[in-house]
């Protein structure tokens, strides 16, 4: 098990290493920056590019920011949206409005996601199960974004059930209220994604050869599924709702700035913006950091949940 | 055989299965007997009907089955009628089942110990120390060395033949009074499926249970079996006891079964039966095998043959056995063989006597 761990949390410094990479030359390769004022002098610009070796080449650049970031952990300084704050901790502020969004999000969508999808399974073909399996091809389809324009003029605008924007500074009740409709615009699509799943899964478990078996032992349907289908079922759904995490929180990203949250997802279209490298590089590196630290969970939750992974495929016969 | 030892009876069995293209007809009015202590086979090609046979008696069909006539009587209750909250009291607990596939009847995420020993605490309501020790007893007797390591393993840590006693623990513990064996030894090597078999005649003798015994091995029938019924396109060709089919077959279904099964003698190139079995979508009107029977007569094209009576134990479906029939003979190698075998027994029998 410890060299598994060990497996994987190399494969993730690799893989975020790569990100890091490519994210730094991307950014850096868009045209313009941050000192691209009128109202500086040549002689203003070129010190100030100088000292933030704007002035080198790009791979020397690139050297600049890994000696920072290995040495320093000094991941850049943002330049314009908060001039000389470090770049993470400008995303740190930023971070539990983001999370809260779509922890809470997500947190519904499983319960909701795994009801719906034993439901489907059980009463596989049955009325219950197709209309279902409708209600998920509409929450697969129709974009987050879509759905949100939908909630927020029906339910927010006509119904005036919750403020059609987020409130930050209002009473706790109201900002409870506004933060509603985007955890519900969120949370539809993994609904509608762990249903799918969870309904696939299940009906492919329930049919196994291991199930017969259970019914021949003489366990009756409940005590069959409940101790031999749903834990078999829930394996692959370990890794699709974190993989899922990873997805909302890019979603977010839309939801954040239809509903002007300030999040994560806003500082980093108004760092692209403002032409504000560091803090972008920032923003995507912590993107990535998301996604690899829960690819990493998965892994490891699997070895948890499966004995095959978790022994490394050994076996002692 | 007297009916009092009657253990389990089936009568007139037909099952169906609903697909896309139309009715399936797989079983088409089969009727069996079962008495306590012995060993039925039930021998045919695959296709035949034997497995949805026994899946009917364990109440396993697929949702798409239907059973459309027909009884099956175990214990004076009527198993096709019976529902599922109720069945459950007798699959398992009254009636085993050893499976064909022991590579994926196991549950990949449980312990091998537990699975043997939810079917004590959750089916018999014993407390879990007994039932850890009743399933290591069980385990140390299907030959399962180390039981105590090997409680707390995988699956995927076992082979197969050891995967297969397992699975023949599982059905153990319930003690059943019948134990239905699905091609138990199909996915196992040839010195691995002489063990099972054996284990399951040694199980069977120590604890007096009744077997059905489903194969296409007709070498592993000579071993097991008391009584043999011959399957063909869903329904019972022939039947009696082991020495009945083996020595005095009488259906050409048989004939063709017994001369495609190779011995130690067999010369030149193995007799193979000729074409398919029929769709069963559109089954023929007379009967099955007709069209792949070089001793077909015209009336097996337009009726089905009734039962003929060979003797007390032996019955046969087959028109040849009609008193106006043609009289056809055994064929020549089958017979050859037969008469070395009779030659065999009784030599065999002689040196045991002496």
């Amino acid at each position: 098990m410890a060299k598994y761990i060990f497996q994987r949390i190399l494969a993730a410094i690799l893989t975020l290493f790569v990100i890091l990479t490519i994210a730094f030359c991307v950014v850096r390769l868009m045209p313009g920056s941050v000192f691209d004022d009128p109202d500086l002098s040549d002689s203003v610009k070129k010190v100030l590019e100088e000292r933030a070796h704007l002035d080198k080449p790009i791979f020397v650049q690139y050297l600049y920011f890994l000696k920072g970031v290995v040495t320093e952990n000094d991941w850049g300084t943002s330049v314009k949206l908060s001039p000389g704050m470090p770049a993470f901790q400008v995303i740190v502020q930023k971070i539990p409005v983001t999370m809260a969004l779509n922890f809470i999000s997500l947190l519904i969508a499983v319960p909701f996601g795994a009801l719906f999808g034993i439901l489907a399974a059980m009463k596989n073909k049955t009325k219950v199960d197709t209309a279902i399996s409708v209600g998920v091809i509409l929450g697969i389809s129709i974009p987050s974004f879509v759905f949100a324009t939908c909630l927020q003029y029906f339910l927010a605008y006509k119904f005036g059930w919750f403020p059609i924007l987020y409130q930050p500074t209002a009473t706790t009740a109201v900002k409870v209220s506004s933060m509603v409709l985007p955890i519900f615009a969120l949370a539809l699509s993994p609904i509608a994604t762990i249903t799918r799943y969870l309904r696939g899964e299940l009906i492919e478990v329930l049919n196994s050869d291991f199930m017969v078996l259970a019914k021949t032992k003489g366990l009756n349907q409940f005590q069959a599924t409940v101790r031999h289908a749903l834990r078999n079922a829930a394996m692959p759904l370990v890794s699709i709702i974190l993989h899922m995490f990873a997805g909302v929180v890019g979603g977010s990203l839309v939801i954040e700035r239809m509903f002007s949250i300030p999040g994560v997802g806003g500082l980093m279209i108004k760092s692209i913006n403002a032409l504000d490298h560091s803090l972008t590089v920032a923003v995507l590196i912590f993107y990535a950091m998301i996604s690899v630290a829960t690819a990493l969970i998965v892994d490891l939750t699997y070895g948890v949940v499966d004995p095959r992974v978790r022994m490394g495929g050994k076996k002692d016969e | 055989m007297d009916n009092n030892d009657l253990v389990l009876k089936a009568e007139n069995l037909r099952v169906s299965f609903r697909t896309l293209t139309g009715k399936v007809q797989a079983v088409r009015g089969v009727s069996l007997e079962l008495h306590k202590g012995e060993t039925i086979a039930i021998v045919g090609e695959s296709g035949s009907g034997k497995s949805v046979t026994v899946k009917t008696i364990m109440g396993i069909l697929t949702k798409n089955a239907i059973i459309e006539e027909g009884s099956i009587m175990y214990e004076g209750q009527d198993l096709t009628k019976m529902d599922e909250a109720n069945f459950h009291e007798i699959r398992g607990k009254k009636i085993g089942l050893i499976f064909q596939d022991p590579l994926s009847s196991l549950n990949p995420l449980m312990t091998i110990g537990r699975q043997i020993s939810e079917v004590l605490t959750i089916g018999k309501g014993m407390d879990k120390e007994s039932a850890k020790a009743r399933a290591l007893e069980l385990m140390g007797q299907v030959g399962i060395p180390d039981p105590e390591v090997r409680y707390n393993q995988y699956p995927f840590q076992f082979s197969g033949g050891m995967r297969q006693r397992i699975v023949i623990a599982i059905a153990l513990a319930n003690d059943p009074d019948v134990l239905i064996c699905d091609e138990p030894t199909t996915a196992l090597d040839v010195t691995v499926q002489a063990m099972i078999l054996e284990l399951i005649n040694k199980i069977k003798a120590e604890r007096n249970i009744s077997v059905i015994f489903i194969t296409h091995d007709l070498g592993v029938v000579a071993n097991m079996a008391d009584r043999v019924y011959v399957m063909y396109a869903g329904k019972i060709v022939e039947y009696g006891t082991t020495n009945d089919i083996f020595f005095d077959p009488r259906h050409p279904y048989t004939w063709a079964l017994l001369g495609s099964m190779p011995d130690m003698e067999t010369e030149g190139r193995l007799a193979a039966i000729p074409g398919t079995p029929p769709n069963m979508l559109t089954p023929p009107v007379g009967d099955a095998f007709a069209a792949r029977n070089e001793y077909a007569l015209a009336i097996d094209l337009k009726y089905q043959p009734p039962f003929f009576k060979v003797s007390d134990t032996h019955y046969a479906a087959t028109w040849l056995l009609h008193p106006l029939a043609p009289k056809v003979p055994v064929p020549e190698g089958l017979q050859k063989r037969i008469e070395r075998m009779l030659r065999e027994e009784a030599e065999y029998n002689a040196s045991a006597g002496q």
